[in-house]
């Protein structure tokens, strides 16, 4: 089977953009001491890991290799948004990264002409990251009494604002790779 | 030891250096092959000696000093 190339780049890029996150957690997960958060973040990063591995095994039974990039979402986040200074901030930058990963997939998924391979994929995805955002919830409602709800709030207000300006650049640059899968920035 | 000092030589430790590389003026960046680094340290700080900063308070502190006068400045609040 062969696919067209912009598909074969944005599976690529998801791909890519998994091993960042699995990184990118790890080394989150890494910066804390052992704790439930801890271990939940540890088990987050593993299954990013195999979501780079599963968009792997989807382009291999589309026929072609994964593409080498150098970009990733996550590349310009921490730059955008600035580094988390605690847990809070940690699970804040998490969770609205991961709201963005699934509204990305979601809108992947109900494009046309998506192949069924490409559609399980993200169907298997999508599994994990319901995961992902409800312990991060739960963590931050946990943490409501320590650093206060009104700064939570904010917190998360400003990384998702960090997120809208990484994520329209990213669509920008690469507009015609992307094409109708260009999430209209909320 | 002062408080400055135990926070130093925390610092120095977390980021696998000895107490006369993190001198009052050395840039924290300049410390750190990995900006993670930096993240773990000052999370480990704020576990320590049990204070708080939010990314605000981190905007403002470029060198160790700077990050000694944040730390004993909370720990000084808490008391």
């Amino acid at each position: 089977m062969k696919i067209d190339e912009n598909l074969h780049w944005i599976l690529s890029f998801y791909r890519t953009s998994e091993i960042s996150g699995a990184l990118f957690f790890g080394e989150l997960a890494r910066s804390l001491r052992p704790s439930a958060i801890q271990q939940d973040m540890t088990r987050h990063f593993a299954d990013e890991a195999n979501h780079a591995r599963y968009w792997t095994d989807c382009l291999e039974k589309l026929g072609v290799e994964p593409l080498k990039l150098a970009v990733a979402y996550q590349n310009q986040y921490l730059a955008a948004a600035g580094m988390p200074t605690n847990l809070m901030e940690i699970l804040a930058i998490t969770q609205v990264f991961e709201k963005r990963v699934v509204g990305q997939y979601s809108l992947h998924a109900k494009s046309a002409d998506v192949p069924g391979v490409v559609r399980d994929t993200i169907d298997t995805i999508m599994e994990d990251e319901k995961w992902h955002i409800q312990w991060i919830r739960d963590a931050l409602k946990d943490m409501e009494p320590d650093y206060g709800a009104a700064n939570i709030k904010e917190t998360l207000r400003r990384f998702t604002l960090a997120d809208r300006e990484v994520y329209q650049d990213t669509a920008q640059e690469h507009q015609e790779r992307i094409g109708d899968l260009r999430l209209a920035s909320k | 030891m002062s408080n400055r000092e135990s926070v130093r030589a925390r610092i120095a430790e977390v980021l696998g250096h000895t107490m006369e590389l993190t001198a009052n003026d050395e840039v924290l960046t300049d410390l750190v092959n990995s900006s993670f680094l930096l993240v773990e340290m000052v999370i480990e700080l704020q576990e320590e000696f049990e204070v708080r900063f939010q990314q605000a308070d981190m905007n403002e502190v470029k060198t160790v000093g700077d990050l000694l006068e944040l730390v004993d400045s909370r720990m000084s609040e808490s008391a």
